[in-house]
């Protein structure tokens, strides 16, 4: 039995523990502990992390249709599988406490939950170990109903949105398939490496309708454009800490399969080579150019939400747009910079839905203009928020601005400058939109029927400090997760950044976070001196307050929420006039025509005029 | 292997004689049937293991190949035979269904009826399976024709009936469309054998006679068989039947004439026209009837639809040439045989609009669990059977490289997607918080019980899918293997040379 048949098996375990056991009172910690004991295993392996260590073999195979699937890790499934664990691990803790009894009281299955978030976790272990393209399909469609599952669990609401998501997946698992057995059909395997030797016999026709139909499959997990639209709401409506889950993690799959299909097998130089008719673009900057648009659509759809989670939700999927931007760019630079972000992005993601799940927990409501003041009652929640949307932002000293810092150098580097500048207009929403959401939930004035809210429980907040503290200490040495995209780089074929523990090395300047923070920090603490030697200072109850030349009082409360960046707004509105909604619905209402065309058919087509023209038809054949 | 011949003789016997059994013993008339149906079965799989070597042929009343009546048994046609005897055993009429309604004596003497049908269905369909030569397979479809109506209009409500005369209509024109591309093939070659037609269709076959003869046979034959252009009376049919008839319906008697038409394109005809034909017929089936269930408002209706989009998919399979195709049609079919009737079992107490289902797996959990197993193995999720049916269909449909085979595995791709999404409509719906206003009937027991042990041999072909790969192209060898089906049945005239 090898390591990765271990964790596997593990996984499997904590599987059937949660559903057996996740009612239970401690049943929750027990998964915890489960999830714990999964990372660990994977420690075990993480030799692959850091590139002593090649592969590491499942010794489960298995015999069909004369080929043989096999399950393996390498340094990209464990890259992947290191989030993933993690965010399961981290989720599970922060249910396993007072939200998880809050949850079942209400009439909600926790056991359910848990066994939902096991399976999701073992289905993306076994995506991410598969060794052929048939074992990929077969994580890949686990994966899909995992997260149908998680997604339905809260009912209502959650269904209409589940629903909507696994047409768009299962249209793209479909798209997948037909991908995968098209490349079986041309070069006669499932194999990686049989496949990757044989794909420069493919004819230029045969490698674009492969390059649709994969971008379409893993698109639509990925939520890029144009398939974008099932994926915050649905994500918004997972119960609270499945939330967090799957916005770290869970579309991610998308970006592995991308990256072991595209990247790995028909290789990022080859796109470069294919040419869209008509037009001085190739496939690689088709794809570059759709990242671009999933960064900059999906993120001033964010600045419009009113609701935190789908504030969150949405910004997933325009952060997914940096990763996918920073591949395709395929050089060192930027490969490494849409791997790391991949790490980055779900530590800030999964503590910030933790953050906004720990307010509703507290206040009942997630509704941006229903909050507000929060920071004197929720002080750690309010810096798990706050160092979370400096990393979504992309702002030092968190690990998201190294990360966002790589694609944007490798744009300059790689000669786009449109990109680069597609890449800035997204950051710049990003800010204003998470400014939107801190100030909403934390900032101003406290509202009279949040006076009495405690801080979350321990069980919550725990979980939010440590990932903060992920956050933060990759943020100043984020060599740490440097050597691992490095190990990925090495094993998928792509040139490797010269790194250090503070970050890169190169001829046009270098990096080093260990000094930026340093100098921030004692900035920081400069300030913080002239501040403690300054003098007195006046405390100021948080209702004394002013707005528009009058002084409100404690009675006369004022929280601006609504409306927010009205002049923004009214600029870009013209822009979404929700175009791709359009989109869907005009898509639905064709096939809902053909299908009433065809019940009409069935229902009123006259049986024997048809079998006369059946007949009239066999015999003009035997005439003519 | 005379026995074989039981397989048909023995159920057509009881059946006629069982009103006679009744007058004497009810009780005895009330086990007749399935004890019947049970030691055919018995005999059918005993049969089983020999045939894996050699194929057997029956003359019955003793005389040779084109004079006396042949049976032709290789496994391909025994899996038949014992689907349609192990189904009319299972999805025995009448049973689970609400008999409040029903008057006592009308009662005994419908389960008479219903009792005497199915043994008919059984027998007839058995002898459909191993018939060898076209004559005895027009009049077997004919008489299984004759028992559908019977089932179908057993119900009694006016509904059935019209549905009942509907299928009337259609199959009596598909009957005359065959008989006229038998004549066809008569008058061409001269002889209705199978296994001489084998021989001689190279020669007088295959030219435009030929092919007419084909599409005549194929059109009729294939209103059974739920085909395109001749199956308008499917959503009505198993709207209004009982759920245990249209099972059957759907599920067994739809894939013997399906097993006709395989046999016939194996044997006699090889014009590529053919081929393209049925998987011109076989997207439009699929296009036409997964679309119409995209909308459908009732569960029935929805099966049925679907029904008629996976009977498309089996002829897109049969339009692939070779071996790949038949293998690939046979593991749709038997993956279709487990998977339908348990679905139509769980509609039983599900009719009605699919909005009233609201909230019904509450009322009956396993149920909805059944359902979502099925769903989730009929749209192809891996690793479940369906799965690795649906790819058997669309890996050669690529590999032959063609455009209207690209098209074809589109369309078949295509329709999975659409499926998955009035299929998880449908479960959602039963898993709603909010329950319907009308309280939901739970499942007949003995309905549930049938369903769960049909999903059960869905799971358990999970584990056992090297094996039953192995002897699914092993049994599609067998079939396509001409020169041994003219060499079991008739020997002589090979030797002699001279045909008739």
């Amino acid at each position: 039995m090898t390591v990765l048949d271990f964790l596997l098996l593990i996984a499997a375990i904590t599987v059937g523990v949660a559903l057996l056991v996740g009612n239970r009172a401690g049943g929750g910690w027990l998964v915890t502990i489960l999830y714990a004991l999964q990372g660990t295993v994977l420690l075990l392996m993480s030799g692959l992390g850091y590139s002593t260590l090649a592969v590491v073999h499942s010794s489960v195979t298995f015999d069909i249709l004369n080929q043989t699937l096999v399950w393996r890790f390498d340094a990209l499934s464990w890259f992947f599988a290191l989030i993933t664990i993690g965010a399961g691990l981290f989720s599970s803790w922060f249910a396993s406490g007072e939200w998880g009894e809050r949850y079942r009281d209400s009439g909600g299955s926790l056991a359910l939950f848990h066994f939902a978030l096991a399976l999701n976790v073992f289905s993306m272990l076994v995506l991410l170990a598969s060794g052929d393209l048939l074992t990929l399909f077969i994580g890949w469609e686990l994966v899909s109903w995992a997260s149908f599952l998680i997604m339905a669990l809260a009912g209502g609401k959650a269904f209409g949105y589940a629903m909507r998501y696994i047409s768009y997946a299962f249209a793209g698992a479909m798209a997948l398939l037909g991908g995968l057995l098209l490349i079986y059909a041309q070069l006669g395997s499932f194999d990686y490496l049989a496949v990757k030797e044989s794909v420069p016999q493919l004819q230029t026709s045969t490698l674009w309708l492969l390059v649709v139909l994969f971008t379409a499959g893993f698109g639509v997990k990925m939520a890029i454009l144009p398939f974008h639209l099932w994926q915050a709401k649905a994500y918004a409506e997972t119960p609270g800490p499945g939330a967090a889950f799957l916005g770290a993690i869970s579309s991610r799959m998308g970006l592995f399969a991308f990256i072991v299909v595209l990247v790995q097998l028909i290789g990022i130089s080859r796109l470069a080579g294919l040419e869209v008719p008509f037009t001085f673009l190739d496939a690689r900057d088709l794809l570059a150019w759709i990242a671009v648009f999933t960064t900059i659509i999906p993120t001033y759809i964010a600045l419009r939400q009113h609701d935190a989670r789908r504030l969150l939700a949405w910004h997933g999927v325009g952060q997914t747009g940096y990763m996918l931007l920073g591949i395709v760019i395929a050089n060192d630079l930027g490969s490494a910079g849409g791997l790391m972000h991949i790490f980055n992005y779900a530590t800030y993601q999964a503590m910030l839905f933790m953050a906004v799940v720990a307010v509703m927990h507290r206040t009942g409501t997630s509704d941006l203009n229903k909050l507000g003041g929060l920071f004197t009652r929720m002080p750690l929640s309010y810096i798990a928020m706050l160092v979370g949307i400096i990393g979504l932002a992309g702002l030092p000293p968190m690990n998201g601005f190294v990360s966002k810092l790589l694609v944007y150098r490798s744009l300059i580097v790689d000669g786009s400058p449109l990109l680069f500048l597609g890449a800035v207009i997204g950051t710049f929403g990003t800010i204003l939109s998470v400014y939107k959401l801190i100030h909403n939930i934390f900032l101003g004035q406290l509202r009279v029927e949040h006076a009495a809210v405690r801080e979350a429980p321990l069980s919550m907040v725990l979980p939010m400090m440590i990932l903060a503290a992920v956050v933060f200490v990759t943020g100043y040495f984020p060599g740490l997760v440097l050597d691992w995209t490095s190990a990925v780089q090495r094993a998928i074929g792509m040139p490797v950044l010269a790194h250090h523990l503070g970050g890169m090395m190169s001829d046009q300047g270098g990096l080093d976070m260990i000094w930026i923070n340093s100098i921030l920090l004692a900035g920081f603490g400069i300030g913080t001196l002239v501040f403690l030697l300054g003098g007195r200072s006046r405390r100021v109850h948080q209702l004394d307050n002013y707005a528009g030349g009058h002084f409100l009082t404690a009675e006369t409360r004022y929280h601006y929420s609504d409306n927010f960046y009205p002049g923004l707004m009214h600029l870009v509105g013209g822009w979404y006039r929700s175009s791709f909604e359009w989109l869907e619905r005009g898509f639905v209402s064709t096939v809902d025509t053909l299908s009433t065309a065809m019940q009409g058919l069935y229902r009123n087509a006259h049986p024997s005029y048809l079998l006369l023209a059946a007949v009239v038809f066999a015999l003009s054949w035997v005439i003519v | 292997m005379k026995l074989l011949a039981l397989m048909v003789a023995l159920p057509l016997l009881t059946a006629f004689l069982l009103s006679v059994i009744n007058s004497i013993s009810t009780f005895a008339a009330r086990w007749a049937g399935p004890v019947v149906l049970l030691v055919t079965a018995a005999i059918g799989l005993s049969a089983w293991p020999h045939l894996g070597d050699t194929p057997q042929a029956v003359q019955w009343g003793g005389f040779q190949a084109p004079l006396g009546i042949t049976l032709y048994a290789d496994q391909l046609a025994l899996l038949f035979a014992l689907a349609i005897t192990i189904g009319a055993l299972l999805l025995w009429p009448g049973r689970g269904e609400d008999r409040t309604e029903e008057h006592p004596d009308d009662h005994s003497r419908n389960r008479l009826r219903r009792a005497s049908l199915a043994l008919l269905l059984a027998g007839t369909g058995s002898g459909l399976a191993l018939s060898g030569d076209l004559f005895n397979i027009y009049v077997f479809y004919e008489l299984l024709t004759v028992v559908s109506y019977g089932l179908i209009a057993g119900r009694g409500t006016s509904g059935s009936f019209a549905a009942t005369l509907r299928y009337l209509v259609i199959s009596g024109f598909g009957a005359a469309l065959a008989l006229a591309g038998i004549a066809l093939v008569y008058q061409a070659a001269g002889t209705l054998n199978l296994a001489q037609l084998a021989q001689l269709a190279p020669e007088r076959l295959n030219n435009s006679q030929g092919f007419a003869a084909f599409v005549l046979m194929l059109i009729g034959f294939g209103v059974k068989a739920e085909l395109f252009p001749v199956n308008f009376w499917v959503p009505e049919v198993y709207a209004t039947a009982s759920s245990r008839v249209s099972a059957l319906l759907a599920g067994v008697v739809s894939k013997l004439a399906l097993l006709i038409i395989m046999r016939l394109l194996i044997l006699v005809f090889h014009q590529p026209e053919a081929l393209t034909v049925l998987l011109v017929l076989g997207v439009l089936g699929v296009a036409s009837g997964e679309l119409a269930a995209w909308r459908a408002r009732d569960v029935n209706r929805l099966l049925a639809f679907s029904s008629i989009g996976q009977l498309g998919v089996m002829f897109i399979a049969l339009s692939i040439p070779g071996n790949a195709g038949v293998l690939a049609a046979l593991a749709v079919a038997v993956h279709h045989l487990f998977l339908k009737p348990s679905m139509f079992l769980l509609a039983e107490r599900w009719g009605g609009s699919i909005k009233g289902l609201a909230g019904a797996a509450k009322t009956s959990p396993l149920g909805a669990a059944l359902f979502v197993l099925l769903a989730l193995s009929l749209i192809g999720v891996p690793p479940l059977p369906g799965f690795w049916a649906k790819l058997l269909v669309i890996m050669p449909l690529l590999a032959l490289d063609q455009p209207l085979y690209y098209f074809a595995a589109f369309i078949v791709l295509a329709a999975a997607a659409l499926e998955a999404n009035y299929l998880f409509r449908v479960v959602l719906t039963l898993y709603d918080k909010a329950p319907a206003a009308t309280p939901h009937k739970a499942h007949a027991t003995v309905d549930l019980a049938t369903a769960v042990f049909l999903g059960a041999g869905l799971v358990a072909a999970v584990f056992m899918l090297a094996p039953l790969a192995e002897r699914f192209d092993f049994i599609a060898a067998q079939a396509t293997d001409v020169s041994t089906y003219i060499q079991t049945v008739a020997p002589l005239s090979l030797e002699s040379g001279s045909v008739q």
